[in-house]
């Protein structure tokens, strides 16, 4: 349980010759002359993601930090705002996108927000007081509390099988591979600490940064991974 | 922009996001058969409000409107906090159950950083002990984001993204909500938080 330590950087063995490629992309970053195909050129350029993991993207944070172990971080000590917390309001998934795939120290951790990539808000209004989340939509039943001698399963903590965890949003989700999926959602942030992971998460990292390369170029907006 | 979006959206990494139905083979009705829909983790949120830290568990969402809330009295969910020594070692768990008393429903709130017992009362409403707000019920699901725009461009390879349409609208989620003094966690080091969910007797897929 206690063999987690900080990790300032990685140092992961990226050298990760992916050949996407599939429509033969062409090397060499030209825009090219030929016949257009229908789909987007794919890059056959692999890239290393190493400096992404290794930005800042919070005070005292790194990318590669805040995704291992799986938390959600709250210094109380500093202003609220994702990845410090993370409020209802916060565009917690395009800011999540920006310190993954974008150089933060060209452009803003807020860079996919102010396009916005996604909606950028949320369909009601939070409220300002307890509980803050906006009443249900519609009019489902049972909204009338009741009750008073409540019955609960008095069963041991170890009578549970653990279904599912989450801490950082979107971490789970996105860098952990299907074939994962399972396994992560059965450990703990303590097993995140011992780098059961790292790897995994940096090969997805690299998977769509190779993927994603050619059409985030074209947004002008920098790239924190390097080509190889 | 729009190329932007394309790109982002032309993978298919991020249409579980944030955890809604994930993991898939356990949660997702497009994937298994039993789905447990009652232990799918939605998202979880946390800030400071005032002098107290304000956590948000949302799961068993998204739903549409007028379905009712999921309580589940064998899913065991479990708020984990890390305020001392290793950021992965939690020294508080706040644990939450849901009972029945007849057929009204009631929530078990154990772990609580004020020392007292459990804490006790129905769905829907406030609960309140020493400073600590706490309530269990179904909400406007809080999270925003294009699924259905992801979805067409899959399909169709063409860009089918509007950041006007939110996959989210007009759903609903199951929540837990909890404020606590912020006196009654801060240790001086970043707080550290995860949720977990776990079903009495094992998965049911």
């Amino acid at each position: 349980m206690t063999r987690t330590h900080r990790w300032p950087l990685l140092a992961l063995p990226l050298a990760l010759p992916l050949a996407l490629g599939a429509c033969g992309g062409g090397g060499g970053g030209s825009s090219s002359t030929s016949t257009p195909v229908t789909p987007p050129p794919t890059t056959s350029t692999s890239f290393n993601v190493q400096p992404c993991l290794d930005q800042v993207a919070a005070p005292g944070q790194t990318v590669a930090n805040l995704v291992i172990p799986d938390t959600l971080k709250l210094d109380v000590s500093q202003p609220n705002g994702f990845p410090n917390g993370r409020q209802l309001s916060d565009p917690a998934i395009d800011i999540t996108l920006a310190f993954l795939f974008l150089d933060l120290t060209k452009t803003s951790k807020m860079a996919l927000a102010n396009l916005p990539l996604d909606p950028a808000g949320n369909d009601l209004p939070f409220r300002p007081a307890f509980p803050y989340l906006a009443a249900p939509q519609g009019n489902p039943p049972g909204l009338t509390p009741g009750g008073v001698n409540f019955v609960f399963r008095n069963s041991p903590v170890s009578s549970y099988v653990q279904v599912d965890r989450m801490g950082m949003p979107a971490v789970a989700t996105v860098l952990i591979s299907t074939a994962t999926k399972n396994g992560y959602n059965d450990d703990s942030p303590a097993v995140d600490g011992t780098r059961k992971y790292v790897s995994v998460i940096a090969q997805d990292l690299t998977d769509f940064t190779n993927e994603l390369e050619h059409d985030v170029a074209k947004t002008g907006l920098p790239l924190c991974a390097k080509g190889l | 922009m729009a190329f932007a979006a394309t790109a982002f959206w032309a993978s298919d990494w991020r249409v579980r996001a944030a955890d809604h139905f994930d993991p898939p083979a356990r949660t997702d009705p497009l994937v298994t058969a039993t789905p447990d829909k009652a232990a799918d983790i939605a998202d979880l949120y946390t800030w400071q409000q005032g002098d107290s830290v304000v956590i948000v568990l949302t799961f068993a969402g998204p739903q549409t409107a007028n379905l009712p809330a999921t309580y589940d009295p064998d899913v065991l969910y479990t708020i984990n906090i890390s305020n001392a020594g290793a950021p992965t070692d939690p020294e508080i768990q706040i644990r939450w159950k849901f009972g029945k008393d007849g057929q009204n429903t009631g929530v078990e709130i154990d772990g609580l950083p004020d020392g007292g017992g459990p804490l006790i009362g129905p769905v829907e409403q406030t609960l309140s002990r020493n400073g600590i707000l706490a309530r269990a019920g179904l909400y406007d699901d809080p999270f925003f984001f294009d699924l259905q725009g992801f979805r067409d461009s899959k399909a169709s390879g063409n860009l089918s993204i509007s950041k006007d349409r939110n996959f989210f609208n007009g759903q609903n989620d199951t929540a837990m909500v909890i404020q606590i003094p912020t006196s009654m966690l801060n240790k001086g080091t970043v707080l550290n938080m995860w949720a977990t969910t776990a079903r009495f007797g094992g998965q049911l897929s």
